[in-house]
């Protein structure tokens, strides 16, 4: 039996519609003999595919089309739609420098506002007319006579580009964990990440299974609507308090009429979260200060001295994602919440056993168990030249070059690539960097008219030995399980270093390190 | 005979789940006890549970302690298969009308001291210093208590339930014997002078001195049930042989110290230890149950409902 799996687990496998009608898939073959490429293809319109598209649109190029299998923009935003779901990075800092939003309602905005942001996006770069909504890809492949990407929807139809941009999202497959008994249980059940918002919660007896990021936003929410929660810990993290507060109305007008005034706001947050990785990816003094800090908002919040015990984490903190949240513990607190940290031994008909004997009864089962993530494959099949095959040479562990090109797949950018992960910043942060390297590229590619720009593959074998070493000296390599890292604890997830160290990496795009065609 | 790889105990235990609702606790056969058992039975059981449940938060200490992950995702299991233990056990008083409504059978004033000093200390304790105690108790549990409560009671659902918690204390075994024999991997492993340290732990001896007592109080306990004192004996020889099977066992200091206190407690001829320890249970008795802080909150965990 593979008991409760709280964290995302190292399959891939996915929730989009994967049918596929034979007679549609050969009209479109047949139709479409050479689709005509257009200059740069996107898979995926999140927030990457979507930044991408306005920077390319910046720079210029006006030629590219998004491949998107929803029929909506937004990625993370669109689908976490949870109660309670917000960044935990403040919005100043989780939105673009080259899209400053003054209108933020919080400092941690909610998905919605986030979701809204999205679409503003849209609207205001005129990107609708590029996008392609369930255009599922379930293939890319790159032609190295004619320099051409074609990527294959699941409905068969064909889509080509002179450069690639995979744009997926890291984090935007989800299923059910594989949890012993998980098709008896005859109640109702929601994953964290495809909220089902017709459900009445009241009334009910809930459950919730894993308390990591998602978990800890759901929780307060759910204790104020169901009847009764209770809530399925494995492993506990460290949660850091969440300095969270409306925006006065005079804020907002002075980031409107003095837009230096926000990037001075954001430039100070940004500042604040990169000495974050001082505590956070190396352990330093500063490990044991932010300990000391989680450690005492939990003493402050709970009182109980077992309930504190089952709280408090057993690894080094920042080995897995650091938590922020002012109402979690509170809310597990609630008369009608109770903490359960007894191992599942297997769900049933009516509810979850486990192994102290219980088998505890409940309507619905809510799982905020993470997202799949693959470390060593690819989402769909992406082959390069010669007939490589992407995912059989990330076998071992995904390496790439400066996490966004890869040897032997030329003119492919990846956004969230290996080792781009940030584990104390803002992810926007990270990618905007990826972005700009990517626009060099493809500028880069039209401009000399190639067939074939592709990192040399000692140059990425050298990058992928210097990233290893310094990410062993981490303290997310430092022992606890996490889904940073595969089975074999190779690190293929997070970047060793400040968010100002990687846009150094991604800042000069080095002509040498290129082979071209 | 050689350790035992935890991976595949670790395995099987995970396979090998059962919840208290697999067992029907009014099927046919509570009225196979008698009146005169009843009153001895009761207390016995009391105790039984609540060694049980002590024993599940010892396993939650160890597992804070362990030296790898496969072992502490073992003590955690094991901690709740302890619960579970005493869950069902309680479920068996229930059958039999020995609980008074939704109660928990009242620990003990020495019990309530063992649960004091478990849940100030126990988390600070090395992992060597219960891993040697809980075998002991198991395998006290295991040779002698529980064989002697299935010749004693006819009731078949008590048979049931036996059959269950017994499976799991024999993985509980396996796994207790092994661990003690790599921490007598002398070199390897750590220092004997190192591992016995702790007794000069002041907070190991106030461990001491609350759980010496509870000992020979339940002896006694036991043996009024009826309960030959020979099977007491059996159950350490048992313990002395398992446990010093191998060099590495033997070498294992505080297997030496257990060992040789397990032989004070069984033999009560020993006046030189019996003497002040019984002397400690009488005073103990005359501790206000006002002295002692309420009880923490993770022995209101436990139930005797299979379902909740
Ligand atoms: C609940 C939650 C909270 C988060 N909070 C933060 C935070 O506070 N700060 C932070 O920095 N990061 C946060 N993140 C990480 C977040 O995922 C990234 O910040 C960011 O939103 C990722 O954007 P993306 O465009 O790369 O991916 P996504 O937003 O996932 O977008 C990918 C898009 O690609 C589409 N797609 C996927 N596969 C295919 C395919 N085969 N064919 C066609 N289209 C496809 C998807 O439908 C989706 O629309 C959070 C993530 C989650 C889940
Ligand atoms: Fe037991
Ligand atoms: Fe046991």
């Amino acid at each position: 039996m593979t008991t409760s799996s709280a964290s995302p687990k190292k399959t891939a496998r996915k929730t989009a519609p994967r049918k596929r009608s034979a007679s549609a898939k050969r009209t479109a073959a047949k139709k479409s003999p050479a689709v005509k490429p257009v200059s740069v293809l996107i898979v995926g319109a999140g927030f990457a595919g979507l930044g991408m598209a306005i920077r390319l649109k910046q720079a210029g190029i006006e030629d590219f089309a998004i491949l998107e299998r929803s029929n909506a923009v937004g990625g993370t935003w669109r689908d976490n739609q949870y109660p309670g779901a917000a960044c935990d990075i403040p919005s100043n800092l989780y939105s673009y420098s080259f899209a400053p939003n003054p209108n933020w309602s919080r400092s941690f905005s909610g998905s919605e506002e986030i979701l809204g942001y999205i679409h503003h996006l849209v609207a205001e770069f005129k990107l609708e007319s590029h996008i392609r909504f369930q255009k599922n890809v379930e293939d890319l492949s790159f032609d190295e006579k004619k320099g051409v990407w074609t990527a294959t929807t699941d409905k068969g139809e064909k889509f080509a580009g002179r450069a690639a941009v995979m744009a997926q999202g890291p984090l935007s497959n989800c299923s059910f964990p594989a949890i012993t008994g998980i098709e008896d249980f005859k109640g109702h059940k929601i994953h964290s990440a495809r909220w089902d918002h017709d459900y009445d919660f009241a009334g009910k007896k809930v459950a919730v299974i894993g308390t990591g990021a998602s978990g800890i936003q759901i929780i307060p929410e759910l204790v104020k609507q169901a009847k009764h929660l209770k809530v399925f810990q494995r492993t506990p993290g460290w949660v850091m308090p969440r300095p969270d507060f409306a925006t006065p109305q005079w804020n907002k007008k002075l980031f409107e009429k003095l837009p230096a005034s926000q990037q001075a706001m954001r430039n100070l947050l940004y500042w604040t979260h990169e000495s974050m990785a001082l505590a956070v990816i190396w352990n330093s003094p500063l490990t044991r200060v932010a300990e000391r800090v989680a450690r005492l908002h939990l003493r402050r919040q709970v009182k109980d001295r077992w309930l504190r015990r089952q709280l408090t984490p057993d690894f080094t903190i920042g080995c897995k994602r650091v938590l922020v949240s002012n109402d979690y513990y509170p809310a597990l607190q609630k008369d009608n919440a109770k903490l359960i940290t007894w191992p599942i031994a297997r769900l049933s008909e009516k509810g979850i056993r486990t192994v102290e004997g219980i088998e505890h009864q409940v309507d619905c089962i809510v799982f905020a168990t993470g997202f799949d993530v693959s470390h060593s494959g690819t989402p769909f099949p992406v082959k390069g030249r010669k007939g490589r095959v992407l995912g059989d040479e990330w076998q071992g562990g995904a390496q790439a070059y400066k996490s966004i090109n890869v040897s032997g797949y030329p003119n492919l950018y990846m956004t969230f690539g290996p080792n781009s992960g940030p584990g104390h910043n803002s992810a926007l942060v990270y990618m905007e960097s990826q972005l700009d390297y990517a626009v060099k590229g493809v500028q880069k590619i039209l401009q000399e008219d190639l067939k074939v720009l592709d990192v040399k593959e000692d140059v990425q074998r050298k990058h992928n030995k210097t990233m290893q070493k310094r990410l062993a000296k981490t303290n997310w390599n430092s022992g606890c399980k996490s889904w940073y890292l595969t089975e074999d604890g190779f690190n293929a997830t997070m970047y060793p270093g400040f968010a100002t160290q990687y846009a150094a990496q991604m800042a000069d795009f080095e002509e040498n390190d290129y082979e071209t065609a | 005979m050689a350790s035992i790889d935890l991976d595949k105990m670790l395995a099987k235990i995970k396979s090998t789940q059962w919840a208290l609702s697999d067992i029907d606790w009014d099927a046919p056969g509570a009225e196979l006890i008698t009146e005169e058992q009843w009153p001895k039975l009761k207390d016995f059981m009391a105790d039984l549970m609540w060694i049980e449940h002590v024993g599940a938060r010892a396993f939650a200490a160890m597992a804070k302690k362990a030296p790898t992950d496969t072992l502490r995702e073992i003590y955690t299991y094991f901690h709740a298969e302890e619960q579970r233990h005493a869950n069902a056990e309680m479920a068996l008083m229930k059958r039999w009308g020995m609980l008074e409504g939704d109660e928990i059978p009242e620990p003990n004033i020495n019990l309530r001291l063992v649960i004091e000093w478990l849940d100030r200390y126990s988390d600070e304790m090395p992992v060597y210093v219960l891993g040697t105690v809980v075998p002991m108790l198991e395998i006290a549990l295991d040779g002698a208590l529980c064989t002697f409560l299935l010749e004693t009671v006819k009731d078949p659902v008590c048979h049931q339930a036996f059959e269950k918690i017994n499976d799991d204390e024999s993985r509980h075994l396996g796994v207790g014997f092994s661990v003690m024999e790599m921490q007598g991997r002398g070199k390897t492993f750590i220092g004997a002078t190192k591992m016995l340290a702790p007794l000069l732990d002041p907070r190991l001896m106030l461990g001491i001195a609350s759980y010496v007592p509870l000992l020979n109080k339940m002896r006694d306990n036991i043996i009024t049930m009826g309960l030959p004192e020979e099977r007491l004996y059996a159950a350490m020889a048992k313990f002395e042989k398992i446990g010093g099977r191998t060099e590495d066992g033997r070498r294992n200091p505080w297997f030496q110290v257990i060992r040789q206190h397990a032989k004070f407690v069984v033999d009560r001829n020993n006046r030189a230890y019996h003497m002040p320890v019984d002397g400690m249970v009488k005073l103990t008795g005359l501790i206000p149950r006002r002295a002692l802080p309420a009880v923490p909150s993770w022995v209101k965990e436990l139930t005797y409902q299979p379902t909740a």
